[in-house]
């Protein structure tokens, strides 16, 4: 019984370690090549985007969609553009929320599900003018 | 007179059966949802014409019934009715069960059911939909302090203003349920007020006939006492309400007749409306409201179980055809929106619509919820007397 | 000081400037504004409408309209949606008088009440208007109840009946909610016309903002005789008509 309690909780604590394991993901092609520039788009910190991201989104939206304020600022199309990686084989963008993509590797670790991409576009702009 | 209550048994091979029976229904609901959530509704018969379908006509049933359902049980703490008194916690049980069905339909065909939440935490007050939120979450919290009332001998005292409570609670409730199509002032078939109090009279009528079913039916498979002095009150009793909604509905299709506005559209469900016709004349007015005033009114089959039992199935296949002419056939009709004009292309004409069977499946379905909900409660609580023989329920009754 | 000038002090002081560039050759009258302008949330000072001519505007270019709009907010193309369960955001009407026999073609969109009947029914504070008039769906608070299209007296709502994918940017779209015309908001709010309104190369359609005095859309309402559909329900649209 003890041996069992005893797993168990090796089992607890790793999890623990799981999470704090800050593993290298593809921050997405813009986000790449900000960061290889040396410039810090997140002024804030990451700490802050990563733990807010999700106020900053909701605050932005209602702003913009009921009184039509358009600023760049918390813009969720940023978000997409910014972070957003191309397959090498096909050169197409894939879905930001495709498994493994950026949203979706914090998202599945912490089990909160994503709601923005049943309407919102999940990949750079394509032109339409 | 002392009424004891007693729960089912449920051990009987025919309980079980029941239960899995209506479990099958309840998994095929289930199953019809996932379908139709997982690849949107255009796999159902529903359309941007036809918005909703089968299921607002099952849900919609399901919640004017329960309304209803609760009659009984202010019958006796309101109006002193010392008959229906015994009959008062089933009334009750049988309210919820009804709602809790009719709910989980209308939840269940939302576009976006996991977005329940939102429904209960953003309210905008001038829609009759959040009212009608608010009043069906107020009749589970009043119903069930009323059957507590009931339940608790020590508070027993309060049973009828607790009765009292809950039966203007349903009267609000089955008001604004109507008023979901009372108030729409663009669509001809409905905007009429007329619509709040028929649909009143229609709860009485769909709700005391399912509370007979489930009355006949538990006390026969309990194999318990069940005199004719209820029985044959609640059958006269439905009997006039079925005369009432006929009433209702004579008056609101004369009055809507004598609008030159709403002649289109009146014209189309009582003269050349197709299947939306024939669903009135034959199974509206003649299966669910002329036969079973017949049988619950001629002389040779008072008093007869198996004509009443027929006459409750019949207003309750009765009902739910209304609610389908209401719903469906309304939209079905174009609006009116250039008097004076004919629309020749883009807009207008009969919207067509198949039910599709996975709508149908999900209202069976809430059906099924309901009635698992009574079998298993009447087995867990007290809700039923061991008997309501004559001498019981009744010492006064002359036979 | 400048980030607390308000949008009409604005308006004033650019307005010199920007009347200049209003009005393009083809008669379609742009408002265009500085690019910061859509820093400040939207007022009640404006109140965007249409004004349809239905003797000018030809079966062609109403056509032309719905491709348009279908174009820049991308419905129009669902695969699985049939007959009356496809979107619809603008359609072709043809009517005929019943006494007269004249027959008029016109296209029939979200008419932007002012009093809109789908906000009123939404329980859930989804269908919403703008200050400046504009009718919307939140997309993220619509359950998809439908009672807005229940009430609505155009027509003029569609609920999206399939998954969707490869949106607009500009405009998110998807399974389960109600959308409708937006008057291509996020135009209107760069200072664009909408779409629709665009593609007409003639003064047939015309936008702008109903309360300004100096607007095409104010002075040409001011001679013409024009109407509302359904007039009767007091809704007092957006959209205008003449020539019905």
């Amino acid at each position: 019984m003890y041996r069992l309690v005893a797993i168990l909780m090796v089992l607890l604590v790793s999890n623990v370690f799981a999470h704090g394991h800050q593993e290298q993901h593809d921050l997405g092609e813009e986000a790449n090549s900000i960061k290889a520039s040396g410039k810090i788009f997140h002024t804030d910190g990451l700490d802050v985007i990563r733990k807010m991201h999700p106020e900053f989104l909701n605050h932005k939206r209602d702003k913009t969609l009921r009184e039509g304020v358009r600023t760049k600022e918390g813009s969720l199309k940023g978000c997409v553009n910014c972070h957003s990686t191309k397959d090498k084989k096909t050169n197409q963008y894939h879905p930001v929320n495709d498994q493994d993509q950026f949203c979706s590797t914090c998202h599945q670790q912490v089990s909160v599900s994503v709601d923005c991409f049943s309407c919102h576009r999940t990949t750079p702009r394509k032109g339409t003018k | 007179m002392n009424i004891r209550y007693e729960e089912t048994q449920g051990r009987s091979l025919g309980f079980y059966a029941l239960i899995a029976g209506l479990g099958v229904f309840i998994l095929a609901a289930l199953g019809a949802v996932l379908y139709m959530e997982h690849y949107g509704h255009y796999v159902t018969g529903m359309s941007n014409r036809i918005v909703w379908g089968m299921p607002h006509v099952f849900a919609l049933f399901l919640i004017v019934a329960a309304s209803g359902a609760l009659n009984v049980a202010s019958i006796a703490s309101v109006f002193q009715k010392k008959l229906y008194k015994p009959l008062s916690r089933l009334s009750g049980l049988v309210a919820l069960a009804l709602l809790a069905g009719g709910l989980m339909v209308l939840v269940l065909d939302l576009g976006r059911p996991d977005r329940l939440i939102v429904a209960m935490t953003e309210y905008n007050f001038k829609s009759i939909f959040a009212w009608n939120i608010i009043l069906y979450n107020g009749f589970f919290v009043i119903v069930a302090v009323y059957l507590w009332m009931m339940f608790e001998r020590r508070m027993n005292k309060f049973t009828s203003k607790a009765g009292l409570a809950a039966f203007s609670w349903r009267l609000i409730l089955t008001t604004g349920t109507g008023s979901i199509f009372g108030f729409l002032v663009a669509r001809q078939a409905y905007d009429a007020v007329i619509m709040a109090p028929m649909f009143i009279i229609m709860s009485f009528a769909f709700g005391l006939a399912f509370f007979i079913l489930i009355l006949m039916a538990s006390y026969k498979w309990t194999e318990r006492p069940l005199g004719d002095a209820v029985v044959n009150r609640l059958g006269s009793l439905l009997g006039v309400f079925v005369a009432a909604v006929m009433y209702f509905v004579a008056v609101k299709h004369l009055g809507n007749l004598y609008l030159a506005e709403n002649a289109g559209v009146e014209n189309f469900i009582l003269f050349d409306g197709g299947i939306y016709t024939q669903l009135f004349w034959y199974g509206q007015i003649i299966l669910g409201g002329l036969i079973p005033m017949a049988l619950i009114y001629h002389p040779a089959l008072r008093g007869n179980r198996s004509t009443l039992g027929l006459a409750s199935i019949l207003i309750l296949i009765g009902g739910v055809i209304q609610l389908y002419i209401i719903i469906v056939g309304g939209q079905a009709y174009p609006m009116e929106m250039f008097p004076g004009k004919e629309i020749l292309e883009g807009y207008g004409g009969i919207a067509a619509y198949t039910p599709s069977l996975p709508e149908i499946m999900l209202g069976i379905g809430g059906i099924a919820v309901s009635l698992i909900a009574v079998t298993l409660l009447v087995k867990f609580l007290p809700f039923l007397p061991e008997s309501l023989a004559d001498e019981v329920a009744d010492p006064h009754h002359k036979s | 000081m400048s980030k607390t000038l308000n949008r009409r002090d604005f308006i004033k002081t650019s307005s010199a400037t920007t009347v200049g560039v209003a009005t393009i050759a083809s008669g379609i009258t742009l408002t265009s504004f500085a690019v910061n302008a859509n820093e400040n949330p939207v007022t009640k000072d404006k109140r965007w409408g249409m004004l349809v001519d239905t003797n000018k505007l030809t079966e062609v270019e109403i056509d032309g309209m719905v491709s348009a709009c279908q174009q820049e907010n991308g419905w129009g193309s669902e695969v699985h949606s049939t007959g009356d369960q496809k979107p619809t955001w603008v359609k072709k009407l043809k009517v005929q008088d019943k006494a007269t026999g004249k027959i008029t073609s016109l296209p029939l969109m979200c008419q932007h009440c002012e009093e809109p009947p789908c906000v009123d029914v939404c329980p859930t504070n989804a269908s919403m208007k703008r200050e400046d008039g504009i009718v919307l769906v939140d997309k993220h608070l619509c359950i998809g109840c439908r009672y807005c299209m229940m009430a609505c007296p155009y027509d003029a709502r569609s609920f999206v009946h399939e998954e969707l994918t490869d949106q607009r940017e500009h405009m998110p779209r998807g399974k389960g909610t109600v959308e409708s015309c937006t008057l291509c908001v996020h135009k209107v709010d760069n200072g664009e016309s909408p779409a629709c309104v665009a593609s007409v190369n003639s003064d047939a359609v015309i936008f702008g903002d109903l309360y300004d005095p100096k607007s095409n859309i104010n002075q040409t309402l001011k001679k013409v005789q024009s109407a509302q559909i359904r007039a009767d329900l007091d809704l007092n649209t957006g959209v205008r008509y003449s020539g019905i």
